[in-house]
């Protein structure tokens, strides 16, 4: 930028007659900052979503599953060699061998399939579940149990109710069948993860209770797995090296879908590009408003051009002087974003759906980077819109404007 | 010395149905600190003929020399040829609405690559002298018609230019403020001597200049 459109910049802003309020300038600013902001807001939400779900899938339950690859239950030399192995592995942050299993949990109105799952208590630590609890304590005894919200709205309990769940007793195999056993176990907790498979079916108890009701003594299911966030993407490939690592006899499985996460960030991206071209078609007003106020300068432009401003350098200060206005809008664009969409997470007429999307909640989080690529993706769209139109002030002739006049 | 020579200028304009030839071997030379008017009547071609000697327009056929050198409008040189060398006055002020009537003035010292600072230094001392010190920092819609053309004058004088041209300097103002103007330009030939052609229809005011040509039939005559 040499002096002269320096110059030029600073005297507009600064100018009584401000071009801000031309017409044209007040449609091309609302489309930006109306597109803008439904790109941001669109791209807040999906990342709010992208994080709750990652949060949820990935913060409050095993990354990978160890178990023994005949499918029976693990013993306790099993179990501490997985944790001796893979207790020096750098991408690990926790071991917790449990026992996991199916009941159906009952009650005069409801039958409901909900996998149990129960773990070695953490000595002096709260369980990884903790977090979630909503109502109640996270700490179960034997008889007692943390369930989900959905499961206790749908069988309307509270703290201190009693859950009733049948299971298969394997040890009474009769002609008929399979006879059920039957438990009541004693609500301590209630959970709100987000997650709506969990919410709706899954009972954390104790070690006592799933080996009474599997008669299974000092044994267990499996060993959950747990690692650093900065290893989960490398999730499937570390399951395969700690397979190598245990031997044959034991499997370890990935629990966790990255590729569904993949596919969630994929789609934020594509949201992304589908609303960019929201700004392409809020560039036809910017296109508008330059080839207006070319027209509406012809006499400062004959001026600059007799007095012997190259072309190049009025059409900087006509681009510059529409630019500095877009920037403005599509800065004012992304905080209609953020109200946007922090409005759509608080607002209470729509919910999502839980059994479709996973979580039921709505979620939008501001990120940096994406502030910056929208500002940077806005800004060279419409820098194009800009651009494009003022190639006119090269066409135009002196002799031209000065005749019109 | 010629600071400026154009020899044999035709220039034509075509429309559908006919070409008008307006220019038809029109030839001036004007030596420093002269002040020249060209008259004649309306439509007979004195602003065409001030735009091809202000470098705004290339003729048909024949020369035009600025400081001794042949010069054309379409050339890469002519834009600051018409910085450095040439002042230009219109009818119409043409001031920039957005700047006020100092940074009017500084503009062709701005383009020329000239510091803010220097340059509305220089343009506050070339107001000082039209005497327009009162109005260095006001709009041009804030200026009466009379002011608002001696801007335009002071700032066809801060590059100090070889010539200046004037196309209908006075043709908006009223008799009063014409005279003005008029006087000032006058005085600047006079104190200065800077060098104007000046194109009016106004022969009694034509006649203030050292010499008046009358523009007919596409060929300049003088009077």
């Amino acid at each position: 930028m040499n002096s002269t459109e320096r110059f030029f910049i600073s005297r507009y802003l600064h100018a009584p007659k401000r071009n801000l309020f031309r017409f044209s300038f007040i449609f091309m600013i609302l489309g930006i900052v109306l597109s803008v902001g439904i790109l941001s807001a669109g791209l807040n939400l999906f990342e709010g979503y992208e994080r709750a779900l990652k949060s949820v899938l990935l913060d409050s339950f095993a990354h990978l599953k160890v178990e023994r690859s005949n499918g029976m239950y693990m013993q306790a030399e099993a179990v501490a060699k997985v944790e001796r192995i893979l207790g020096s592995q750098k991408e690990i942050s926790s071991i917790t061998p449990g026992i996991g299993f199916n009941v159906m949990a009952v009650d005069e109105d409801n039958t409901r399939g909900c996998i149990f799952n129960a773990y070695e208590p953490a000595q002096g630590k709260n369980p990884l579940y903790h977090k979630y609890v909503v109502k109640g304590s996270s700490r179960v005894e034997e008889g007692q149990v943390v369930i989900g919200q959905y499961l206790a709205d749908d069988y309307r309990l509270a703290v201190g109710d009693s859950l009733r769940v049948l299971y298969p007793q394997l040890n009474r195999i009769t002609p008929m069948g399979i006879y059920s056993g039957e438990h009541f176990l004693q609500v301590v907790g209630i959970y709100r993860s987000g997650f709506y498979e969990y919410d709706r079916g899954l009972i954390i108890g104790t070690l006592t209770d799933a080996r009474n009701i599997l008669f299974t003594n000092d044994l267990y299911s499996s060993v959950e797995v747990r690692l650093k966030s900065n290893s989960i993407e490398d999730v499937s490939k570390l399951a395969y090296q700690y397979s190598l690592l245990l031997g044959p006899e034991l499997t370890v499985y990935p629990t966790v879908s990255t590729s569904l996460l993949q596919t969630i960030t994929m789609q934020k991206w594509l949201i992304f590009i589908v609303f960019c071209f929201l700004v392409l078609i809020a560039g036809i007003n910017v296109i508008s408003a330059v080839i207006t106020m070319i027209y509406d300068k012809q006499n400062e432009i004959a001026v600059l051009k007799t007095l012997g401003a190259s072309n190049a350098t009025i059409r900087k200060v006509i681009n510059y002087q529409i630019y500095f206005v877009c920037l403005a809008a599509i800065i004012i664009g992304q905080a209609f974003g953020a109200l946007l969409s922090w409005f759509v997470v608080k607002q209470g007429f729509y919910h999502l759906k839980g059994e479709v999307y996973f979580i039921d909640k709505l979620e939008h989080y501001i990120s940096g980077f994406n502030l910056l690529v929208v500002f940077l993706v806005a800004a060279a769209l419409t820098a194009i819109c800009v651009w494009i139109p003022s190639r006119r002030i090269n066409k135009l002739q002196i002799i031209d404007l000065l005749r019109n006049q | 010395m010629n600071i400026l020579s154009a020899t044999g200028i035709d220039k034509s304009f075509k429309d559908s149905t006919q070409t008008i030839e307006v220019l038809r071997g029109a030839t001036l030379e004007v030596e420093a600190g002269q002040m020249i008017s060209i008259t004649g009547q309306s439509g007979c071609g004195k602003s065409t003929l001030l735009h091809i000697l202000g470098l705004l327009d290339d003729p048909d056929r024949g020369e035009l020399r600025i400081k001794g050198a042949s010069v054309r409008a379409k050339s890469s040189s002519a834009a600051s040829i018409r910085n450095r060398d040439i002042g230009f006055v219109f009818q119409f002020h043409y001031l920039v609405e957005d700047l006020t009537a100092a940074e009017n003035v500084a503009l062709p010292l701005l383009i020329s690559g000239q510091k803010f600072k220097d340059a509305i230094k220089e343009a506050y001392s070339m107001l000082q002298r039209l005497k327009l010190d009162e109005r260095l920092h006001h709009y041009p819609n804030q200026l009466s018609g009379g002011e608002q053309q001696r801007v335009a004058l002071a700032r066809a004088l801060i590059t100090k230019p070889a010539i200046v041209l004037a196309d209908e300097p006075t043709g908006n103002l009223d008799p009063a403020n014409s005279l003005e103007v008029w006087k000032l330009m006058k005085m600047l030939n006079e104190e200065l001597g800077q060098t104007f052609v000046i194109v009016t229809h106004d022969r009694d005011q034509a006649a203030l200049a050292d010499k008046t040509y009358e523009l007919s039939d596409g060929k300049l005559h003088l009077l």
